[in-house]
C-alpha cells in the first residue's frame, strides 16, 4: 500500500502542475461567481436558481470530466515517454500497484476539485435568494419547488397493449399489401408502436386522458404534492399555447358516482407553451386515504383546436432536503470522473496520450448521448445480428451512461430526488463494474507489456 | 538469505534480445547469447562501443526488456520479483527522474516505495543529499540541475534502499574530476562492504580504476572477459621508479639494460591533468570560495558506512571483514577466474584500503590525499592499459588480437572470437 501511496502522491504533485489544471481552475473560480449573478433564467427567482445550478454543475462537471481525461491518459503515458517509469519499475513495486497509484492520484484530484467547486455552487445557490430582492411568495415557492427533494411517480404505459395494437396494425397492412419494401418487418413493428404509443397518449378536443397512480404516501398531510408535465401537439397553436384543464383527486368517485365524495378533487386551468416542462400544485388531501390519485386531463374544445399529447406526466412528492439531494448529484458526477480515470488509465498502458485522449473523449461524449444511441440501435438489439451483438453492442454497454437519469442537473432542476439505492446501482455498475473492468484490462496489458520495448 | 546461496550476483545463459520492426520481424540483434556471470561482492566493468548492447542487457537484467532467448538471473531470481529489486539499486543512463520534484521529494518518493519507514527515510534522505553534495539544494527541483548534479541525485535515489546490488549506467558521465574521483572512490568503498557492482561506462580510465573484471561487448556478443590486470598487464617488460638519481647510476642501469638487449627509455614522472585539476579545485574549497554548484563531503552514507545503524543483511556484510566472501568461500575455486599472484593481490587490498580511508576522514584534504595512491599505481601503466583497452574496443582485427592475448585466461571467449 506504501507504494500505491507514494505514486497516488506523486501522481496528484505531477497533476496540479499541469497548464490545463491551472486553466481550468481558473476558470472555475472566475465563471461560477460570475454565472450566479449574471445568469437570470426566465427572470424569476426559481428560473436563476435552476439556472445557476444546472449550468453550473453541468460547467464543472465538462471541466472536471475533461480534466480527468486529460490527467489520467497523461500521467502514464508521458511516464514511459520521458522514461521516469523505466527507473520505478525497477523498484520493489508491482504493475497493478502502479496502475492503482496513478488511478488513486487522478481520483483524489477530482475529489479534492469536486469538493471545492461543488461547495462554491452551494453557497452561491443559497446565497442568491438573500441577495435577491424577490417577494416573499417567489421566496416561498422557490423554496416550494427548488430547495427541496421530491419524488417522481409516473404512470406506466401499458406496453403490452402498444405491442398489441403495433401488431394487429402490421396484419392489416400485410393483408392490404400496403407494408413498405424498404424496412424490415422489426423497422415497421417498432415505426408502429412508436405511433400507437403517441396515439394512447394523445388527446383530441372534447377528449380526456386519465393516469392513476396508487401508493402515493406523503410523510405529512398537510404537506402539497406537485404535478410536472409538457404538452406535444399535433398542429402547433399560433401563440403555441394550448389550454389544460386538470382535475385531481380519487377517479373513482368521479366514475362511480359514490355519494359524497370522502376527498376533494382539485380542478386547475391553465393557459401555457407547448414543449416545455409546466408545474402545478395541489394539497396532499386530494390524494385518497388508500393512496390511490388520479389525474384527468380534459382537452377543452372550446379553447383549443388541435389534438395535445400530454408527455412525461409526474407526481412530485416532497421527500428529502436539497443539500441531501445536492450531495448526491455532486457523488454522481464524481461517478462519472472515476469511470473517466480508469478508462484513461486504462488506455494509456498501450497507447500514446493523443490516441488515449481521443478514446477517451469519444467515450465522453458518446456517453452524453448514450441514451439515444442505444434508443436508436434498441431495433437491433432484437434480432440476432452476429456482428453488432459481438461489436458494438459490448462497446456500448462500456461506455458510460451520462444523459437523462444519469446527469445529475436533471434532478437538481425538477428537485427530484436523487435516490440512494440509484446513486448505488449507479456506482455498482459504473464503478464496481465498469471501471473494475477496465482496470483490470489495463493492468492485464500493463503486466505484460515491455516498459523498455523499442520498434526499428 | 537465498540469494548468497547462488554463487553468482548476476547470471545470464545465452540471453539474447532482438528487436523486431513493426511488423514483428526480426530487425536488430542487440544482444546474442550472452553468457554473463558476476560474482558476489565484485565491481564488473561492461564496455563496449556504442550499440553494443550494454544497456539493452541492463534493461533485460533489470526486467525492462523481455529476453527473445535465454535467460537471466539476479540475486538468485528475477528482478520482477520484488523481493529481488528490493536488494537493487539502479542508476539509468539519462536522468529518468521527475523534474517536478525537488531533490528530497524525489529521494522521499523512492524511499516510501521502498517502504522505508518515515524516520529511516529521512535519516537516510538528509545521509544520502549530504553525501552526494546536494544538501543546499534539497528543495531546488531536480528539472533545475545540471547533468552533473542529476547525476548525483542519480546516485542518491539508487543507493536509498542500501542496496546488495547497484547496476550503474554511466555513472560519472557529465560529472566534474573531482565528483568523478569521489564516486570512484565511492564505488570501490561499497564494494570493500559487500556490495556487489555493475558498471556500464565509456570511460575507460573510471572502468579501469575500480573494476575488479571487465567484459567487452561488441555486436552484442562478449569479445573479451577477465581480470583488469591479467588483460592489461605486459608481463614481458618492466617499469622501475626512483627517486632523485644521478646521471651516474642512470648510465649504469641504462649498460646494465642493454646487456640484457631489452628496450630502454627514461623519462621524469608528469602528474595526471585530473591530479593537478583536483589539487586546483580542492585548495579553493579550502579557502570557501562562493560556488552554486554541488559540493560533496566525500563521505559515503553513514547508513551505508555504519553496520550497527541497521539490520538487514546487506550491513551484516558491510560490517564484515573485508575480504571478498566469494572468494573465500569453499568451492568457488572452481568455476572463479584464474587469480592474481599473491603480492598483487596484498597490493590491491592496500591500496583499498587507502582509497576507502576518505570515509572517516571529513577534511577533504585528507579525502584527496586517501585517493591519491589510485593515480600512482594507475600512473605506472596508464599509457600501456590506455592503448590496450582503445584496442580492444577499436575495430574487428584489433580486437581478435587482444583476445588472442586473453586466450590463456578466458577459455571459453575463443568461441565469440
Amino acid at each position: 500500500m506504501h507504494s500505491v501511496w507514494a505514486v497516488a502522491k506523486n501522481t496528484l504533485a505531477q497533476a496540479i502542475r499541469m497548464k490545463v489544471a491551472v486553466i481550468i481552475i481558473i476558470l472555475l473560480v472566475i465563471l461560477l461567481p460570475l454565472m450566479s449573478v449574471i445568469m437570470v433564467g426566465d427572470g424569476t427567482l426559481l428560473g436563476k436558481l435552476q439556472t445557476f445550478v444546472s449550468y453550473g454543475l453541468s460547467l464543472t462537471g465538462l471541466l472536471l470530466c475533461l480534466l480527468t481525461i486529460t490527467v489520467s491518459t497523461f500521467t502514464l503515458t508521458n511516464d514511459i515517454r520521458q522514461m521516469q517509469l523505466h527507473l520505478v519499475v525497477t523498484k520493489p513495486i508491482k504493475r497493478f500497484e502502479i496502475l492503482c497509484g496513478k488511478l488513486l492520484g487522478v481520483v483524489i484530484l477530482d475529489i479534492l476539485l469536486l469538493s471545492v467547486f461543488a461547495s462554491v455552487i452551494y453557497c452561491l445557490t443559497l446565497l442568491i435568494p438573500r441577495l435577491s430582492k424577490a417577494g416573499a411568495d417567489e421566496l416561498a415557492g422557490a423554496g416550494r419547488e427548488f430547495f427541496t427533494a421530491r419524488v417522481s411517480l409516473s404512470a406506466d404505459v401499458d406496453e403490452d397493449k402498444i405491442d398489441m395494437l403495433a401488431k394487429q396494425a402490421y396484419e392489416k397492412l400485410e393483408r392490404s399489401r400496403q407494408l413498405p419494401e424498404s424496412m424490415t418487418k422489426e423497422q415497421i413493428l417498432s415505426e408502429l408502436r412508436g405511433r400507437e404509443r403517441t396515439q394512447a397518449q394523445a388527446v383530441e378536443p372534447g377528449a380526456q386522458r386519465v393516469w392513476e397512480f396508487e401508493n402515493v404516501r406523503l410523510a405529512d398531510p398537510n404537506e402539497m404534492l406537485f404535478v410536472r408535465y409538457k404538452y406535444e401537439v399535433s398542429v402547433d397553436p399560433p401563440d403555441y399555447r394550448v389550454y389544460g384543464t386538470w382535475l385531481i383527486g380519487d377517479y373513482r368517485q368521479i366514475q362511480y358516482g359514490l355519494g359524497d365524495w370522502e376527498s376533494p378533487v382539485a380542478r386547475i386551468e391553465r393557459s401555457e407553451l407547448i414543449r416545455q416542462f409546466h408545474e402545478f400544485e395541489v394539497s396532499a388531501e386530494v390524494v385518497a386515504s388508500d393512496g390511490y390519485l388520479a389525474l384527468i386531463f380534459a382537452n377543452n374544445p372550446y379553447l383549443n383546436m388541435t389534438t395535445i399529447i400530454p408527455q412525461e406526466v409526474q407526481v412530485l412528492l416532497k421527500t428529502g432536503s436539497f443539500t441531501g439531494n445536492y450531495i448526491r448529484a455532486v457523488l454522481l458526477i464524481l461517478a462519472r470522473l472515476i469511470f473517466l480515470a480508469t478508462l484513461g488509465i486504462s488506455v494509456s498502458t498501450w497507447l500514446s496520450f493523443p490516441v488515449a485522449v481521443l478514446i477517451c473523449a469519444v467515450a465522453f461524449f458518446v456517453g452524453t448521448i448514450n441514451g439515444f444511441v442505444l434508443e436508436s440501435l434498441g431495433v437491433l438489439d432484437q434480432t440476432p445480428n452476429i456482428i453488432y451483438n459481438l461489436t458494438l453492442r459490448p462497446i456500448l454497454w462500456l461506455m458510460p451512461r451520462l444523459d437523462g437519469r444519469f446527469n445529475p442537473t436533471h434532478y437538481m432542476i425538477s428537485a427530484e430526488v436523487l435516490s440512494w439505492r440509484f446513486l448505488g446501482q449507479v456506482y455498482l455498475m459504473m464503478v464496481f463494474v465498469k471501471s473494475v473492468f477496465l482496470l483490470i484490462f489495463g493492468i492485464w496489458i500493463f503486466s505484460n507489456r515491455e516498459i523498455a520495448k523499442v520498434v526499428v | 538469505m537465498a540469494a548468497k546461496d547462488e554463487h553468482y550476483a548476476i547470471e545470464t545463459f545465452s540471453l539474447t534480445k532482438i528487436f523486431p520492426d513493426w511488423w514483428g520481424r526480426a530487425k536488430v540483434i542487440a544482444v546474442d547469447g550472452l553468457d554473463l556471470k558476476i560474482r558476489y561482492n565484485e565491481i564488473y566493468g561492461l564496455l563496449g562501443p556504442n550499440g553494443s548492447g550494454k544497456t539493452t542487457t541492463l534493461k533485460v537484467l533489470l526486467s525492462l526488456l523481455r529476453p527473445t532467448k535465454g535467460r537471466a538471473v539476479v540475486l538468485g531470481g528475477e528482478t520482477r520479483d520484488t523481493k529481488i529489486s528490493a536488494q537493487i539499486g539502479y542508476l539509468p543512463e539519462e536522468s529518468y527522474l521527475y523534474k517536478y520534484l525537488s531533490a528530497r521529494e524525489t529521494l522521499d518518493f523512492y524511499g516510501r516505495i521502498f517502504g522505508l519507514a518515515a524516520k529511516v527515510r529521512k535519516s537516510r534522505i538528509d545521509t544520502l543529499l549530504e553525501m552526494v553534495g546536494l544538501a543546499g539544494m534539497a528543495n531546488r527541483p531536480v528539472g533545475t540541475f545540471s547533468k552533473g548534479m542529476t547525476r548525483r541525485i542519480g546516485l542518491a535515489q539508487a543507493l536509498i534502499n542500501d542496496p546488495e546490488l547497484l547496476i550503474l549506467d554511466e555513472p560519472t558521465s557529465g560529472m566534474d574530476p573531482v565528483s568523478t574521483r569521489q564516486m570512484k572512490d565511492l564505488f570501490l568503498q561499497l564494494a570493500r562492504r559487500g556490495k556487489t557492482i555493475l558498471l556500464c561506462s565509456h570511460l575507460l580510465a573510471d572502468v579501469e580504476d575500480v573494476c575488479d573484471r571487465i567484459g567487452i561487448l561488441y555486436g552484442g556478443r562478449m569479445r573479451v572477459e577477465g581480470d583488469v590486470k591479467s588483460l592489461l598487464q605486459h608481463s614481458d617488460e618492466k617499469q622501475i621508479h626512483t627517486g632523485p638519481i644521478s646521471n651516474d647510476v642512470l648510465g649504469q642501469i641504462e649498460r646494465l639494460v642493454r646487456a640484457e638487449q631489452a628496450k630502454y627509455e627514461v623519462s621524469s614522472p608528469m602528474d595526471k591533468l585530473e591530479d593537478f585539476f583536483i589539487r586546483t579545485v580542492t585548495e579553493a574549497q579550502e579557502q570557501k570560495l562562493p560556488t552554486s554548484g554541488a559540493v560533496s563531503t566525500g563521505e559515503i552514507g553513514g547508513f551505508l558506512a555504519e553496520g550497527e545503524q541497521t539490520s538487514n543483511i546487506l550491513d551484516r556484510l558491510v560490517s564484515a571483514p573485508v575480504a571478498r566472501e566469494s572468494e573465500s568461500q569453499p568451492g568457488s575455486a572452481e568455476t572463479a577466474e584464474p587469480e592474481p599472484a599473491v603480492a598483487e593481490a596484498d597490493q590491491d587490498t592496500d591500496l583499498l584500503e587507502q582509497l576507502t580511508k576518505s570515509s572517516t576522514i571529513p577534511d577533504r584534504r585528507d579525502i584527496t590525499t586517501a585517493t591519491e595512491p589510485v593515480e600512482t599505481v594507475v600512473d605506472d601503466q596508464e599509457d600501456v592499459n590506455r592503448d590496450v583497452l582503445e584496442k580492444l574496443t577499436g575495430g574487428t582485427e584489433r580486437q581478435d588480437t587482444s583476445i588472442d592475448k586473453s586466450g590463456p585466461d578466458q577459455p571459453g571467449e575463443d568461441k565469440d572470437a
